[in-house]
């Protein structure tokens, strides 16, 4: 027992980070009707930007202080972000307005293969270390409830907490704020919204820096725990059966998809993968969300998608 | 009326528009005064929705210019009609259906909001305070509107009669010097139009909005407007008052042709 609950719940904190990483497609989804494909690449670039600061700011400026450099790192980071968030919809967004959803899917695909390159070329293509002090200890809770105690990982239960108050801030935003209030009129109803003066243009931006962010944040947790590499870019596409689950245009859905495919991958790991064979929890998730769309097209919370015929 | 009709407000001039091989509107130039309730009527697919989109910027014209307060615009688009203090509704529902009917109204507070993304970020201060004026503003228009009782329902969930008048009110939030309304009454019952052109007279009564307003209902045009302009087929057909309107020949035919 103690076991399975302590497998359940390193699920829910890789679940939790999923979550973050789906918030990001889905907020794009909604306000522009792009698939975001580049967000992976958005992770590995911010990763990037971040190591690589964190190294360089010490060696030019002579900061002795980890925590100084990793800070004015991460500030440096989040303008870098901004910046490309700006650029992505200025170059190439603004002009593919109203085109089909596969000409947008092609053009992030394009944003990918270039921040990948650009990332790589700009900050080297090494295997980086993110050193933020995270404390990669583990220790056991519950020892009076469980014989042996629960066994958790103290690094992941920071993520997660770090993973799900970002979820709950911009979730406030989106809800208590005029500019979460036009974010959402846009996902709604694009002709409307511009009827009323709200200019697409900096929603789009503004949904691309909240992507950045996002993709910072997880680039940051999941870098210093594997180092700043390659793969990190398709680490973050393990959040794309995340949003299949929970329905392209839901936020709740990213957020209870992303801890059900946490969860999902954990459990299979631990208990399906001694039988079936090692490396299941990379294919599982996809898996899960393929079944699960042959029940429920729309996805878990999506809007009922109705053909006209 | 206690109104003045003033100055031509809005002037169109020769416009053009063409989808493909389809002219929906054909050199068509009309006016509008500041104050009154000009109609446009006419078949089905006579081009009424594509004045109206001309107007507000969302179709672009081949040839002809809108002239707005003495200020030509050649190129109009949504937001500059916006800021210039156009507003509309639309013929098939466009309202934010997953937001409840206060924020929807808010959202058309959205022009007059001066805080930045940063003060709206820390919320307590500017903000705050900004959202709460606005608000206020908003719940004057709810009750003018009569739809107090359902403030807080998602629009989606709302029967048609009741989002037209959502849809209205995210319009007059705006505070617009001109209301484009496109068939601000199809669908609705008896009852339902009956309010809905209380509403319309009023706001042009008592805030001195001018009004361009599309219906296909005769009675209610004939009644309610000052001046009316006729089109079919993508041409103008017939233009001036009422009465004028219904002793024209050609209009005449155009409505019995169509058997509308
Ligand atoms: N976006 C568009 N693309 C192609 N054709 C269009 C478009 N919008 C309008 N049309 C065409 O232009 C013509 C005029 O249409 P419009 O919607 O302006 O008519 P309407 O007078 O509003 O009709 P209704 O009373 O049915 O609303 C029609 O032939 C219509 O098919
Ligand atoms: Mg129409």
């Amino acid at each position: 027992m103690a076991f399975f609950i302590e497998t359940l719940i390193g699920g829910l904190m890789a679940g939790m980070l999923y979550s973050l990483v789906a918030l990001g497609f889905v907020l794009i989804f909604k306000a522009s009707g792009v698939f975001n494909f580049a967000q992976g690449a958005l992770v590995l670039f911010a990763a990037l930007a971040m190591a690589r600061f964190a190294e360089w700011l010490p060696a030019w400026f002579g900061i002795e202080s980890l925590a100084l450099a990793n800070v004015l790192a991460f500030l440096i980071t989040i303008a870098i972000m901004f910046v490309a968030a700006l650029l992505i919809e200025r170059l190439v967004l603004r002009y593919l307005v109203n085109q089909e959803g596969a000409t947008l899917l092609m053009a992030t695909l394009g944003i990918a293969y270039f921040l990948e390159g650009f990332g790589q070329t700009v900050f080297g293509s090494d295997i980086y270390k993110i050193d933020v002090g995270m404390p990669k200890d583990p220790v056991l809770i519950l020892e009076n409830v469980f014989e042996g105690g629960i066994l958790i990982n103290k690094e992941d239960f920071i993520a997660a907490v770090i993973a799900a108050t970002l979820v709950t801030l911009l979730t406030l935003f989106f809800q208590k704020t005029a500019t979460g209030r036009a974010l959402r009129a846009v996902a709604d109803d694009h002709q409307a919204a511009q009827s009323i003066g709200i200019p697409l243009n900096r929603i789009w931006v503004i949904v691309w820096c909240v992507a950045g962010v996002v993709a910072l944040v997880a680039g940051i947790i999941w870098g210093s725990k594997l180092g700043v590499q390659f793969s990190l870019a398709t680490v973050a596409l393990r959040a794309l059966p995340v949003v299949i689950l929970g329905g392209l245009t839901s936020v709740p859905g990213a957020i209870i998809g992303g801890l059900i495919i946490g969860v999902g991958e954990k459990l299979s790991e631990v208990y399906l993968g001694p039988s079936i064979g090692g490396g299941i929890e990379i294919w599982f998730a996809y898996v899960l969300a393929l079944v699960f769309l042959l029940f429920r097209p729309q996805g878990l919370f999506g809007e009922k998608i109705i053909d006209r015929v | 009326m206690g109104r003045q009709i003033g100055e031509v407000i809005l002037d169109l001039k020769n416009i053009s528009l063409s989808f493909g091989g389809v002219k929906a509107l054909s050199d068509i130039s009309f006016d509008v005064r500041e104050h009154e309730i000009r109609a446009i009527i006419g078949p089905n697919g006579a081009g009424k929705s594509s004045m109206l989109n001309v107007i507000n910027g969302v179709y672009r014209p081949q040839q002809g210019e809108i002239v707005l307060r003495g200020e030509h615009f050649a190129n109009m688009t949504p937001a500059r009609a916006a800021r210039a203090g156009i507003a509309r509704t639309f013929q098939n529902l466009a309202l934010f259906k997953g937001m409840t009917v206060l924020d929807n109204i808010m959202a058309g507070r959205n022009l007059q909001m001066r805080a930045n993304l940063f003060q709206q970020a820390i919320w307590f201060g500017p903000a705050r305070r900004e959202e709460l004026a606005h608000r206020a503003k908003v719940e004057e228009i709810i009750d003018f509107l009569e739809i107090q009782h359902i403030r807080k329902v998602p629009v989606g969930r709302l029967p048609y009669g009741l989002q037209k008048r959502v849809d209205l009110g995210r319009a007059l939030a705006m505070e617009p010097q001109i209301l484009l309304l496109d068939e601000p009454m199809a669908g609705m019952n008896v009852e339902e139009k009956q309010d809905m052109c209380r509403f319309i007279l009023d706001i042009n009564d008592q805030f001195g909005t001018t009004i361009v307003l599309i219906e296909h209902d005769m009675g209610v045009v004939m009644d309610i407007s000052d001046r009316v302009v006729v089109l079919d087929y993508g041409r103008k057909i017939g233009d001036g008052a009422p009465d004028e309107v219904r002793a024209n020949p050609d209009v005449i035919r155009a409505y019995l042709g169509t058997s509308n």
